[in-house]
């Protein structure tokens, strides 16, 4: 039977200059999970809430085409009318959750359905059992963790008993063992014989899938096994998605022949007799003490330095470190590991509870947050967070302002830092009206504009796709070799093995490690135990007994 | 920040609608008195309700504000007010023994007005006070959202405090300047935080209605409340003391102006 049929469906937005969706044709059999991927903007939200009828009933705009959902069509139904069929899970787990506790969360669903008591006790059992927490019932749920929070999302839609869960990107608000969390969820509900459809951007999560599906302007440009899906590098890359690291590589060899996992790799490496060349690899070890050596004088010195929050919640716990101006370094650990809590110690916005902090040679206590600014640009995670002028021009001046830096040199620096992140030209266009990773430039610039020597980033490519998230990267990576010490808190590996050259482990508020990119990234064991999953291709060099961080550093490596 | 406290204590096994009514009522009892005097005994009574609901912790975290309210109600009053009985002169500042005895009868009543109503909401979750207005006849949509906007605090003042933080780090000082200028700063915060109320608003009713939110007139509830004799007997108290407040008064007890 087919769970969801789909023809000639176009959607335009009430004042949307273009179409969201284009005459898309889709169909996905009952108990299949599909995927669906591609670019930011590509139209999946878009798809995914007309299928509940969101679109056209909550969402208004242009609407035409037909829709058939367990083989009945939904023309001129309304949301509530497919309650009992569909169940969207949103990608904002903290504005979905509303009650006081984790059961009554989940109770409201079936309560508005006009269930009796017994049976909605019975459906919150099995909604908590179907997502690992049972348990949990009495918690807040602001208590839980994020991996926790969007599972009782999950939890809440199950109670309802859909036979078809959407799943809007689940997991891009999460650290790693939230993904995994989620990634598990969506298998056992599979197994359980739920129609899901997924929408994902980390192509390595989803080889389980039935079918995968892509996306671009409205359109669906192509479907098929993951298989063959993933193993066409150009196609994902074209779409916003990173490519499986191994399938990169081979194609770039070119090497038809694609194995699946690590351990078919090793295989197929051992066969042929591939090896990792010895000289080569020590000339890598050499550029990085090469790098190492080139590096300033101290410019953030942290001591002892601990940080209890208040309600007597340590945060931070004996840190000592040092950073060097020209350093890019990364900060990585699971959420609530004490990451964001450490930099904004940085520029003053939280001052120590024991020990000291130095930013270029003076203590941060009795200093402002705008005095540190001239030293010390820090950017949020959430571009939304900050941006508030009607011009990007006055939105980018807006720190050289605060700074007291005179006129004059203002218009100067704006034009700069907009130069810097590629958003010359935009200086009259509405900050609002740009994509997520143009606000997230906007951003930058707006604190390059007050020429600070350190950079910090919280999660600079959140909520980003490939294209965006690598081009953010390269952006900082130039900013680092002119000189600018670049500090990101981030989840994405990958983004770390390719760009930062030293990185700082957090767990519970301690550091676990503090080196060069590949020597931290060579101790695979211990990041495990962080719940810290290493790119594949890092792994499958650890398994030859060496660290390579990059395709290039493995071709560059690889003897065949 | 939550003020409900998952605990067991009577006062957290009253039905919804008693502790609604409850509320309504002291807050009528404190303003029947104007003297001090008699204002303590009942915050003394409020605040013993609060240990009965094991809710001092919540006091504790508003104990600062609560102090000050009561010094800077009693400051203010003694000021504007004049009463017969002079103590203290200097210039155009005068303080009688009345205006500051009314004085602080106004911040004892403010501070009974709080605590009753950080007992009700340590007490009450907001799905019970959902339940307790429908049951007092407002329909569904009307409660739900009435005990939602409680519910959204906590988390818009998180976002708040972000973005706080992040335009303080694009070196915003909102401490210095004179007011005007300072009011203009305000500007790149309310912004933001306008356009997440915005966004979040949407997100949220957008889950709502896909968890079949306002899909028929009537609806069940998970959690079930009976009134009983307790809750009966909780009312006829306070009814009966506010009765007997109302003839004290009456009678001219407890009054320090009889009409400003």
């Amino acid at each position: 039977m087919k769970a969801i049929e789909v023809n000639d469906l176009n959607f335009a937005y009430k004042g949307g200059a273009k179409k969201a969706l284009d005459g898309i044709k889709f169909e996905q059999e009952q108990g299949e999970m599909v995927v669906l991927m591609g670019h930011t903007g590509a139209g999946k939200s878009t798809f995914s809430r007309c299928l509940n009828r969101l679109i056209p009933h909550f969402h208004k705009g242009d609407y035409s085409g037909q829709i058939r959902i367990l083989e009945n069509s939904i023309t001129g139904k309304r949301v509530h009318d497919l309650v009992g069929q569909i169940g969207l899970v949103f990608q904002d787990f903290e504005s979905q959750l509303f009650s006081t506790n984790v059961e009554l969360e989940v109770a409201f669903g079936p309560e508005n359905l006009c269930l009796p008591r017994e049976e909605i006790r019975e459906r919150i059992d099995e909604a908590l059992e179907m997502v690992r927490l049972k348990g949990f019932e009495r918690r807040e749920s602001a208590s839980l963790s994020g991996g926790e929070k969007q599972r009782l999302a999950i939890a809440s839609i199950l109670a309802i008993r859909p036979k078809i869960v959407i799943l809007d990107e689940p997991t891009t608000d999460l650290d790693p063992q939230g993904k995994l969390e989620i990634f598990s969820v969506a298998k056992l509900l599979r197994s359980e014989g739920y129609t899901i459809l997924f929408i994902e951007h980390e192509a390595e999560a989803v080889w389980e899938a039935d079918k995968i599906v892509i996306m671009d302007r409205g359109k669906v440009v192509t479907e098929g096994k993951p298989y063959d899906i993933l193993k066409d590098v150009q196609l994902l890359e074209n779409h916003g998605i990173r490519p499986p690291q191994i399938a990169k590589l081979f194609e770039e060899i070119n090497e038809p022949m694609l194995p699946l996992t690590i351990e078919e790799t090793l295989k197929v490496f051992k066969k042929r007799d591939w090896k990792i060349s010895d000289e080569k690899y020590a000339a890598l070890l050499e550029k990085d003490e090469q790098h190492q050596i080139g590096y300033g004088k101290k410019i953030i010195e942290v001591k002892d330095l601990e940080y209890i929050y208040p309600g007597n919640i340590k945060a931070l716990d004996s840190i000592s470190m040092e950073i060097r101006e020209g350093e890019f370094l990364a900060i990585i650990g699971q959420n609530g590991s004490g990451k964001t809590t450490l930099v904004k110690h940085f520029n003053g916005l939280l001052k120590p509870s024991k020990g000291e902090v130095k930013v270029a040679g003076e203590d941060t206590k009795g200093k402002q947050v705008w005095e540190l600014g001239k030293i010390v640009g820090y950017v949020f995670q959430n571009p939304d967070h900050q941006i508030f002028a009607d011009t990007v021009e006055d939105e980018v001046a807006f720190g050289p302002r605060n700074l007291g830096i005179p006129k004059e040199k203002i218009s100067h620096y704006v034009e700069q830092a907009l130069e810097e992140v590629g958003l010359e030209g935009y200086e009259r266009c509405d900050p609002f009206s740009l994509t997520k990773g143009e606000r997230q430039r906007v951003a930058i610039a707006s604190t390059l504009a007050a020429r600070p020597r350190i950079l910090i980033l919280d999660e600079p490519t959140t909520g980003l796709d490939y294209r965006e998230q690598k081009s953010i990267m390269e952006l900082l990576e130039n900013l680092n070799r002119k000189g600018h010490t670049i500090i990101i808190i981030t989840h994405s590996l990958w983004v770390v093995a390719e760009y930062a050259k030293r990185v700082l482990v957090l767990h519970r508020g301690r550091i676990l490690l503090d080196d060069q990119t590949r020597k931290v990234f060579s101790q695979e064991e211990k990041l495990a135990r962080s719940f810290l999953v290493l790119p594949e291709i890092i792994r499958l060099s650890n398994r030859m007994g060496r660290t390579l961080l990059s395709l290039d550093e493995f071709k560059y490596c690889l003897k065949r | 920040m939550f003020i409900y406290l998952d605990k067991q204590s009577l006062l957290h096994r009253l039905h919804p609608v008693t502790k609604i009514v409850g509320l309504l009522l002291l807050f009528i009892w404190s303003m029947i008195f104007n003297h001090p005097l008699y204002l303590s005994i009942i915050f003394v009574m409020v605040l013993f309700l609060s240990i009965l609901a094991k809710s001092l912790s919540n006091l504790e975290k508003f104990s600062l504000l609560l102090i000050i309210l009561a010094l800077f109600s009693t400051l203010l009053w003694s000021f504007f007010l004049r009463g017969p009985t002079r103590l203290f002169k200097l210039g155009f500042i005068q303080i009688s023994k009345e205006s500051l005895l009314y004085g602080m009868a106004m911040g004892i009543r403010i501070d009974t007005m709080i605590v009753s109503g950080i007992i009700f909401l340590s007490t009450t979750r907001t799905e019970d006070f959902t339940q307790g207005l429908s049951s007092l006849g407002l329909p569904f949509p009307v409660s739900f959202a009435l005990s939602l906007s409680f519910r959204l605090v906590p988390t818009f003042q998180a976002t708040t405090s972000t973005i706080i933080q992040a335009q303080k780090s694009r070196g915003l000082d909102l401490e210095s300047g004179q007011l005007l200028k300072r009011i203009r700063k305000y500007i790149p915060l309310f912004v933001p935080i306008l356009i997440h109320a915005i966004r979040n608003t949407d997100l949220l009713a957008m889950a709502l209605e896909s968890k079949g939110f306002g899909f028929r007139k009537r609806r069940t509830y998970y959690l079930q409340f009976r009134s009983t004799w307790k809750d009966w007997l909780s009312i006829a108290i306070l009814a009966g003391l506010i009765s007997f407040s109302f003839y004290l008064r009456r009678n001219g007890c407890g009054v320090i102006f009889h009409r400003i």
